[in-house]
């Protein structure tokens, strides 16, 4: 087993003592050598969920809905849209001239046969099926209007339509080539189209002169698939990398960048969040007192700014500031020690009191963090004792089965950034990830954002949700950590992205 | 030569089917498949994981699913990745050519240096320059593989830009991963040639054969390396069977697309069908090179092929 530690810390140490080296040179004018740390081995939409097949495909493809960097929803293939019978149909009118990378037309045939296909067989086979479930059947009004029939109204499809299992694909070249074929060669309408893709090294694409949005700037973009953050960073300075994409780069190796007068650390929030949840069924944290007081007497700031070198931004509710439902009047409690052991001793828990907190044991960073907000605990005359697990141990057999200390890590984050999401997921009674707190009213507000369609309502229940958790201390609110990109300086125009899903239309290199 | 091959044969069938059935019983204790390859998705239902679970064929029993792989094997059909369903033949295919050149070239690197230099310390037994090449050799073999490997990215790619820093393209993208291999090789190898000649140049037919009044170089390249060559051919031999098990960590650091980074991003993704067959290929090649080994000792002396 390689030892990464060393490593990278053999590197950084290195690198800063050689990063006056002279200017990398440019490669061939218009192209992009991307470096991404995992090959998801099919660029079929249905077949996965990974991040990193998103920041490839995310410029093949189009849905009929487009979201950019600034998490706005925008017409894609779709120009516009309407609710009707009461949000349980969605219409479609379809962008027109469109065609695919193979010179196939794109039209409501290809709408049709894309949804039957991910809700059908083939989409059965791969994990995407589930997130579009609520769509019953797709019906072809005429060739440029489209309507999806739901089983019930759905607030977040039309984000859903927008990526992943619901990017269009061409119906006569997978009935033609075949799913395998498909798989290693893929064709969409987006700016970018496939020219050739090697299992675990990398793939290679180029401009699509004809898309609909125009032509993108660059001519070429190559990705290349490199796991080890060592190595991908070593490949970014010696200049035959521009873009060390996420997730790679570990918050210890940043300077090493940063120090290298030819590249950048350029940052966005990511879509993760991470909390300490409470037992709020047993023990001391059942008591809402003690648990405000628990949350009071941890210096979450501090934590950022010298664990996660400020690469983090804290949070008041499970949530970070990208998300749907994100309330900014909302404030993280304070770092109060004092108060927090007037509220220990208000609920009556004498000092030395134990409290048990389970952690993901390979999460290195999270780790760290989790002994400090130990140390915190202890000034507040709590002893923590500090549980690692294997990561899917605690997801599968700890956590669903009610079996977890006072005090147990929830890291959370989906590519639509929705709270709704987070939010059903915790707290509504008899969730998987929900296995203490049982709460009608909260229940109740879950429940009803669910069938509205109305963005501004929705928003106000899902902030209420967000302040009535944050009431109740749920969970002790941590931090949202970045995404981190490390971009040499001969790229411009280039705009991270909070969710992987990376579209480099804008982007030129020098 | 016959029963010998027979016995070797069946040894190996022993050795393949002892490792398969341990590794895959090995890879299910790294957790569910089906949760990997979800993860990401909002909410992930209990049936989602079962329909994925189904669609791997994890659903079977564990000695159903085992034999499908040992049958699988006859027809060189491995099945397919869990991460996109690629052939994993496939995979293979192009992977096993990029580790057997990287072992080939860096029992290169390592033959082409520890020889000379082993015997120069062997003729010089005693004096400074073995006493430097003792040195530099325990020097060498206290290197752990991933320093020197990067010390050399810092210094010839980052530094002065010479190498590519990783991947296999062309031959320059060679040097520093055989290299690193060579040299940390090379280190047990000078020792070893040293050894092998101070025992030959005490013979009798070295005395002879300087006694003819023939050149040192002959003395030394034709009558005693030749001769101490069946101890260095086993263990070369042996060497190029470890070099392929014990390459990943050099395979990773360069980004090498050969077995070792693909068996390290298996484990990760619990690729089991990858893993599995990985190990197998493996584990076939490192018996194939120890029958390989016993066959070359006939070649070099004929006592063994008479015998």
């Amino acid at each position: 087993m390689i030892n990464k530690k060393g490593i990278h810390a053999a590197f950084i140490a290195l690198a800063m003592a050689g990063s006056f080296m002279t200017a990398a040179p440019a490669s061939a004018a218009g192209t992009l050598t991307v470096s991404s740390p995992q090959d998801p081995g099919s660029w079929d939409p249905v077949d996965t969920f990974l991040v990193n097949w998103a920041s490839v495909a995310t410029n093949i493809y189009d849905g009929l809905t487009y979201r950019g960097p600034d998490l706005k929803l925008a017409p894609g293939l779709a120009t516009s849209w309407e609710e009707l019978d009461g949000g349980k149909r969605l219409r479609f009118t379809l962008r027109e001239g469109v065609k695919f990378h193979n010179g196939e037309p794109f039209n409501a045939e290809a709408v049709k046969f894309t949804f039957d296909r991910l809700l059908g067989e083939e989409g059965s086979k791969g994990p995407q099926k589930s997130n579009y479930a609520v769509i019953e059947k797709v019906e072809i009004v005429d060739e440029k209007t489209v309507d999806l029939v739901l089983k019930a109204p759905d607030p977040v499809l039309l984000t859903k339509l927008a990526g992943y299992g619901a990017m269009i694909v061409p119906p006569n070249y997978i009935k033609e080539k075949g799913e395998d074929y498909f798989n290693a060669h893929p064709v969409g309408t987006g700016p970018f189209k496939f020219v050739s893709y090697e299992p675990k090294v990398g793939i290679k694409l180029e401009a699509f002169a004809d898309h609909w949005g125009g032509a993108p700037k660059l001519s070429n973009l190559n990705y290349r698939f490199i796991s080890e953050p060592a190595t991908a960073v070593a490949e970014l300075q010696a200049g035959r990398v521009d873009l060390v994409i996420p997730p790679t780069i570990p918050i210890g190796m940043i300077p090493t960048i940063q120090d290298d007068g030819n590249l950048e650390i350029v940052t966005s929030p990511g879509p993760t969040v991470y909390a300490l949840r409470f037992n709020t069924r047993d023990g001391i944290t059942k008591d809402p007192k003690v648990r405000k007081a628990l949350i009071l007497g941890v210096d979450r700031d501090t934590i950022i700014q010298s664990i996660l070198g400020g690469q983090a931004d804290p949070i008041a509710s499970f949530q970070g500031k990208l998300s749907f439902g994100f309330d900014p009047a909302m404030k993280p409690l304070p770092y109060d020690p004092e108060q927090a052991k007037a509220l220990l001793k208000e609920a009556g828990v004498a000092p030395g009191a134990s409290v048990q907190i389970d952690v993901r044991g390979n999460d290195a960073t999270f780790n760290e963090v989790v002994q400090a907000i130990a140390s915190y605990l202890q000034l507040i005359g709590i002893n923590a004792t500090i549980k690692p697990y294997e990561t899917n141990v605690l997801l599968n057999d700890i956590i669903p089965a009610g079996k977890t200390g006072a005090m147990f890590q929830q890291s959370w984050g989906g590519w639509t950034l929705d709270y709704d999401n987070t939010a059903y997921s915790m707290y509504h009674s008899g969730e998987k990830w929900n296995p203490y707190d049982k709460d009608a009213e909260l229940d109740k507000l879950l429940e009803s954002q669910r069938s509205i369609t109305d963005r501004a309502k929705r928003e106000e229940i899902l902030k209420q949700i967000a302040n009535y958790a944050a009431d109740r201390a749920l969970e002790m609110p941590l931090y949202n950590l970045n995404a981190i990109f490390g971009v040499s300086k001969r790229v411009k125009n280039f705009a991270p992205v909070p969710d992987s899903r990376l579209r480099l239309t804008d982007v030129t290199v020098e | 030569m016959a029963g010998f091959l027979i016995k070797r044969f069946l040894q190996a069938v022993f050795v393949v089917f002892v490792v398969t059935l341990t590794v895959s019983y090995a890879i299910r204790f790294t957790g569910d498949p089906a949760l990997m390859l979800a993860q990401g998705a909002g909410s992930v239902t209990e049936e989602d994981l079962v329909r994925i679970r189904e669609g791997l064929g994890l659903n079977q029993p564990f000695l159903a699913q085992y034999f499908d792989f040992i049958k699988g094997l006859f027809t060189l059909d491995f099945g397919r990745s869990f991460l996109g369903g690629t052939p994993v033949s496939q995979l293979i295919a192009s992977a096993l050519p990029a580790t057997m050149l990287l072992a080939f070239a860096s029992l290169i690197v390592s033959i082409a240096i520890s020889i000379p230099l082993g015997i120069r310390a062997a003729v010089a037994r005693g004096k400074w320059a073995d006493q430097t090449i003792r040195i530099l050799s325990l020097i060498g073999l206290s290197f752990p593989n991933f320093w020197l490997a990067i010390m050399l990215v810092l210094l010839f790619s980052i530094v002065l830009k010479w190498l590519p820093p990783s991947g296999m393209d062309g031959f320059a993208s060679f040097i520093m991963p055989a290299l690193t291999m060579g040299i940390i090789l090379t280190a047990t190898n000078v020792r070893l040639v040293r050894t092998a000649m101070l025992e030959t140049l005490q013979s009798q037919y070295i005395m002879v054969a300087r006694a003819k009044g023939l050149s040192e170089s002959k003395v030394l390249y034709k009558h005693a390396l030749r001769n101490c060559a069946i101890p260095l051919i086993t263990y070369f031999g042996l060497q190029f069977g470890g070099l392929l098990g014990g390459i990943v960590v050099v395979e990773l650091v360069f980004n090498w697309p050969g077995m070792g980074t693909l068996a390290f991003d298996a484990v990760a993704s619990r690729d089991y069908p990858v893993l599995q067959a990985v190990i197998t290929v493996l584990s076939l090649m490192i018996v194939f090179v120890n029958l390989l080994v016993d066959i070359a000792y006939g070649l070099v002396d004929p006592r063994i092929r008479t015998e």
